[in-house]
Order: C-alpha cells, then sequence, then structure tokens
C-alpha cells in the first residue's frame, strides 16, 4: 500500500524547515514537560498532604461512636470491648502487615493555664506507645520529650501554646474540662456537667508548624485523661494508620463487618476529614483545567504547524492525486507527517519532564519562600513539596497528548485528502 | 474493431464563476491510435490544458464522451479515476513535477510503489530506464540538486515507468531552455518508438510542435486543423 513511502514522505518533509519544527516540537514538548512537572507535583503535595493528615488527625481509617462525627460530642464513647476487637482483628494474621498501628483516644475540649496565662485547648489523652506509631507529633518535639509510659501526670504542648502560656519544660500547669458521666460504668466520682482539673507538669514541647496543632492541641497519659472527665477505660475514637492509603477504603469495609451490631461507625479518612478530601479534589479539579489549557495549547501548536504545511503544498498534493494518490492515501501522508511531529514533541518533553521530575523528587519543591512567616492553618502540609509521578501517569500523560495531537491532525489530514482537481494544479 | 488510445465525442467543458461562463471546449471530437506522437498547440486559453485535463480525467467535461482504452471516464467514481490515472495514464507537468523530499530514483518509482510492484522490480525498471534517459548516477539525488531538464526527464521516467496506454504531458518544455528542450523530446520520442507508448503534449513552441508527428491546433476550444505527417 505504500505506507511506508507515506510516512517517510511525512517524516522527510518536517525536515524541509528543521529550525520551525524542532521549535515546534519543543514548544508542544514543552507542554508534556509542563503537565509532567504538574502531575508530579500534584500527586506528590496530595500524597504527602494525606500523609501528614492523618498522622496529626485521626488516622487512614478511625473507629468512633455511631453519630459522633456529626456532634462531636464527648459523651458518644466507643464501648470498651470495641478497642480490643478492633486490635484482635487488625493484628490478625491476614492484616497485621498493613497495619502501622492503632492508638485509642479520649479527646475534649479544656482550658490550660499557667501562671501567667490560659489557653483553650483540644486534649488528647492517648497511649504513649500507641500514638508514637500513628501520630506525628511525638516526632516533633523540639523541647524536652514526648510522653513516656510512666508518665502519669506529663503533658505535651505546642510551641505556640508555650510561647502564650510562658511556660518551659518542667513548668506546672492546671487542666480544666467538663466531666461526663458514662454510660457504661457505674459509679464515678464525677458530676456529669461538673468542672474537673489537673495538675499536670509539662514534659515535651512540639512544632509541627502548622497553627491550628501548635496553639491547641495537648497530649495526656490516657489514664490521666479518663480520671479527669471520670470515663475510666472509655476512649472517644481507636485511629488506625495503614502502611498504604491506598488500603483505606477496604479495611474499613472489612472493619465494618467485623463490628456490624455495635454503635460504632468506621469512616476512612474521606469520611472523617471531609475537609481535606474536599480541598484535594478541588486542587485536583483546577490542576485538570490547568493541564486542559496547556493541551489545548499543545494541541493549537500542532494544528497550526501541520494546517500551514499543508496549505503550503497544495500544489503538491494536487500533483500526488494526479499521479493516482488516493484521498485517504494523502490523509495517511499528513497524519504520519503529524506523528512523527507528535513523536519528536514527546520525546523532547518526556526528557525534560523527566528530568525536571527526579529533580523535584529528590530536592523538592520548597514552598517557604512563598509563605515566609507560617504555613497556612487549613491546610496540613510540609512545606518541602516531592514530586511523586506514577508509571500510569507518565503512560497517561504521553497517551493524552499523543491522542491530542492525532486527534487534532485530522482536520489537516482532511483538507489535504480534499484536494480538488485540477484547481490544485495550476502554478500560475 | 480498432481499439483507439483516446477517444473524445463532442466533448464541451465550461468554466463558471458566478454568472460568468466560460467555454473551454466546444465540442470536441479526436481520436488517438496507440503509439501516437501527438501534439496540440494552440494559443493561450485555446483549451490545450483542459483538453489534456478531461483526456486525464483530471476535469470532468460537461458534455460529450471521454474514452481512455474504451473505458468512458464520465461514468467513472472519483476513486475510479484515480485508480486509472495510476495504472493506465502518465502525466508530465510544465514545472514542481517532483517531490522535494524524494530523490530521483524515489519520485520515478513513486507509482509502482503505489501499485505495489516489489522492490527489486521496481528498483531494476527505474534504473533501466534512467540509463536509457540519460539520468544514470543521478538516482540518489534530491529534485532540488538536478537541473530543469533533469527534473522533466525524471518525470518522464516516472511517468512511463508503469507502461501506461497514454502519457499527458502539459507543455512540458516550456521551462527549459531550447538545449534541454530538444533533449527532453528527443528522450519522449526515443521511448514512444522503443516501447510504443502513446505520448500527447501541448505546446505553443514552433520547434517542438516541429518533433510531433501529429499536431492538431485548438483555437478558441475548437480542433482548427489536425495534420498528420508522413515518415
Amino acid at each position: 500500500m505504500g505506507v511506508l513511502l507515506l510516512v517517510t514522505i511525512g517524516w522527510r518533509n518536517l525536515w524541509r524547515n528543521p529550525r520551525g519544527t524542532l521549535l515546534t516540537a519543543l514548544a508542544s514538548g514543552l507542554g508534556l514537560t509542563l503537565l509532567l512537572v504538574s502531575l508530579g507535583l500534584l500527586d506528590g503535595s496530595h500524597e504527602q498532604l494525606v500523609a501528614n493528615a492523618v498522622r496529626f488527625g485521626s488516622g487512614h481509617v478511625v473507629i468512633q461512636a455511631q453519630g459522633y462525627q456529626e456532634t462531636g460530642s464527648l459523651s458518644q464513647l466507643v464501648p470498651v470491648r470495641v478497642v480490643s476487637t478492633v486490635g484482635e482483628f487488625l493484628r490478625s494474621e491476614t492484616l497485621k502487615h498493613g497495619l502501622r498501628g492503632l492508638s485509642p483516644r479520649l479527646l475534649a475540649s479544656g482550658l490550660l493555664s499557667s501562671a501567667a496565662n490560659s489557653s483553650g485547648v483540644s486534649m488528647m489523652g492517648v497511649m504513649p506507645k500507641e500514638e508514637r506509631a500513628v501520630s506525628l507529633i511525638p516526632q516533633r518535639i523540639v523541647d524536652g520529650k514526648y510522653l513516656g509510659d510512666d508518665d502519669q501526670s506529663g503533658v505535651v504542648i505546642g510551641a505556640e501554646l508555650a510561647r502564650k502560656l510562658d511556660v518551659k519544660i518542667g513548668a506546672k500547669v492546671v487542666l480544666m474540662t467538663q466531666g461526663v458521666k458514662s454510660p457504661d460504668t457505674e459509679a464515678t466520682d464525677t458530676g456529669e456537667g461538673e468542672m474537673q482539673s489537673t495538675l499536670l507538669r509539662v514534659t515535651g514541647i512540639f512544632r509541627t508548624g502548622i497553627q491550628s496543632i501548635d496553639a491547641h492541641i495537648i497530649h495526656v497519659p490516657l489514664p490521666e485523661a479518663q480520671a479527669l472527665v471520670g470515663l475510666p477505660r472509655q476512649v472517644t475514637q481507636v485511629a488506625v494508620l495503614l502502611e498504604r492509603e491506598g488500603d483505606s477504603l477496604t479495611v474499613a469495609r472489612n472493619l465494618r463487618e467485623q463490628l456490624a451490631g455495635l454503635p460504632v461507625e468506621v469512616l476512612p479518612w474521606r469520611e472523617s476529614m471531609p475537609t481535606v478530601a474536599q480541598s484535594l479534589l478541588l486542587d485536583e479539579v483546577f490542576n485538570y483545567v490547568m493541564n486542559g489549557v496547556v493541551l489545548a495549547m499543545v494541541g493549537l501548536g500542532i494544528l497550526n504547524t501541520i494546517l500551514m504545511r499543508v496549505l503550503e503544498r497544495r500544489y503538491e498534493f494536487g500533483l500526488c492525486a494526479a499521479l493516482g494518490l488516493r484521498p485517504v492515501q494523502l490523509a495517511v501522508m499528513i497524519i504520519g507527517e503529524s506523528l512523527a511531529l507528535t513523536t519528536i514533541s514527546l520525546a523532547l518533553g518526556l526528557v525534560l519532564g523527566l528530568t525536571a521530575q527526579h529533580y523535584f523528587a529528590t530536592a523538592g519543591l520548597d514552598l517557604r519562600w512563598f509563605f515566609k512567616s507560617s504555613l497556612p492553618t487549613a491546610l496540613v502540609f510540609d512545606p518541602i513539596i516531592y514530586s511523586r509521578l506514577s508509571a500510569a501517569r507518565i503512560a497517561s500523560s504521553v497517551g493524552i497528548v499523543f491522542l491530542t495531537a492525532t486527534g487534532i491532525s485530522v482536520y489537516p489530514a482532511l483538507k489535504a485528502a480534499r484536494t480538488e482537481l485540477p484547481g490544485a494544479l495550476k502554478v500560475f | 474493431m480498432t481499439e483507439w488510445a483516446v477517444e473524445l465525442k463532442d466533448v464541451k467543458k465550461i468554466y463558471r464563476t458566478g454568472p460568468i461562463e466560460v467555454p473551454a471546449l466546444r465540442g470536441v471530437s479526436l481520436k488517438v491510435a496507440p503509439g501516437e506522437f501527438l501534439a496540440i498547440a494552440g494559443p493561450s486559453g485555446s483549451g490545450k490544458t483542459t483538453l489534456l485535463n478531461v483526456m486525464g480525467g483530471l476535469d470532468r467535461a460537461d458534455a460529450g464522451e471521454v474514452l481512455v482504452e474504451g473505458r468512458n471516464l464520465q461514468s467513472l467514481s472519483s476513486g475510479d479515476l484515480a485508480r486509472l490515472r495510476l495504472q493506465r495514464l502518465g502525466f508530465v507537468f510544465q514545472a514542481y513535477n517532483l517531490l522535494p523530499v524524494l530523490t530521483a530514483l524515489e519520485n520515478a518509482e513513486f507509482t509502482l510503489l503505489l501499485q505495489g510492484v516489489p522492490a527489486a522490480e521496481r528498483k531494476d525498471k527505474v534504473q533501466k530506464l534512467f540509463t536509457e534517459i540519460g539520468l544514470a548516477n543521478l538516482e540518489h539525488r534530491r529534485p532540488g540538486e538536478l537541473s530543469g531538464g533533469q527534473q522533466q526527464r525524471v518525470a518522464v521516467a516516472r511517468a512511463m515507468v508503469t507502461e501506461p496506454a497514454l502519457i499527458l504531458a502539459d507543455e512540458p518544455t516550456a521551462n527549459l531552455d531550447s538545449a534541454s528542450a530538444a533533449a527532453l523530446l528527443e528522450v519522449m520520442e526515443a521511448l514512444n518508438r522503443a516501447h510504443n507508448t502513446t505520448i500527447l503534449y501541448t505546446t505553443h513552441d514552433p520547434q517542438v510542435m516541429e518533433r510531433a508527428r501529429r499536431l492538431i491546433r485548438l483555437r478558441d476550444g475548437q480542433i482548427a486543423s489536425d495534420v498528420t505527417r508522413i515518415g
């Protein structure tokens, strides 16, 4: 059929004007480069954001009392046996390799006071060993140390809170909170709704760089917290951290089946932290729109080049048609030319894109230039974004650019195929 | 019964631009036997190129019949016309005959390749023709590296190489100097004699007309004279 010759003609036609061809290929290649860099940083930032959000928040999966997500009421508690059931289930042979840790927590609001000042806080009663496996806060200690298993009256606070209260390691602080009557314990000393307080000693100060955490979150030993609010052996939630974020939905579904019949809700992070999920979605949508603009620019560049080449060679197509080349063969010739141009563009774009991706994956993109004072409080992310690009992302980006360019070359190809004889053969 | 290489029966062609009608052919009837070496002469606007286009299936007549080897071109689809041009016709145009990105050899074998002729056979046929018409050793040059006369000879080789029923050449010498024009005509004439290929060419150069064995003069879209020379 001579397809090889047609492609050869297309290829050689590209090099009739090497500078123009290379410039067009470079412009289109930069489109792919931008796409790869943009997607790499997007995926990398999302991966980091999720990794941080789950470790500063409620884990990949959280088990809490039915309705707690909506009310946030301290009186909605996880039944005691749930904690042991969840632990046994997740540590079973089939699941234990995917589990990084699980941490039972008791959450309450309170007022933390020092000799100098007072501040509203979110108290998190934790089991130090378990919390270390789940939360990032124990890793962000900048002064003192994190809670130990024998620290019955210790407290770990954020650097912002320490500054506000003007306290240092070893300082005494008083935590005041409202007591709750447990629904499944019998007698307690705590009357429902009464204010309770306890004296704590600051053992560690952490800094995450996130204002809302550094100024409000405090960690106290779980028994101390339970005693303070009058809920011995009770917790608000069990946070589960997995090895892979992608397993969140499956583990949540399995846990739901395991805990069926109990008054608890099992939520993957997208449901327990909807604002994070929504901000990711918004970011993705915006990024797709921007990528669409990049693709349109790539497409228009290729359309412009190929169309100009077709319009310039009307006589040549007329000659080919006169010699017996059928319209479909003329179209194949043009599509071949476009594919050759696209292939050069993709090669250039891949080399540049993967080089940039490698740089951002190793050195990262440092956002501290943009946020000189502090990071935004609404989002939880590291100031340095490391690009992450999967093979599937690269393949789909190349595929999208290839399909766009090929699709766009159809119009010039049709124009060439519609070359009319004998009009196209008129020289003068 | 004789099968004519080309037969035209009362062929008419009118060009229309809006309300303006320009008759290019006004009832041309003509029979060309296989192996003829025929020139069509006439002043500009006399209908020479239109006549060639109609005979070559590049344009359609508005009335009358155009038969190439007995096939009525008026009844063929565009695709069938393209196939007919590829299989049975050869063309040489005034200028810009060759694809600039292909070598002389590739240009000459272009139609053979479209016909699906194997590579070895293509090369063999083209090289024989190139030797015959003095293009040996120029196979790998691109058109830009050939003189105007050499380019036209490559175009003639491309037209000849498929062994067509008819070669149509529209003012093939118009852009050549007289020596190159004479050399080209010699080549065309030699091929006509050696292969008995029917060749029709248009010209308004008296010296080029002289070479034809049959000369048809057109005036205002009609045949003014049709003279066959003996010898």
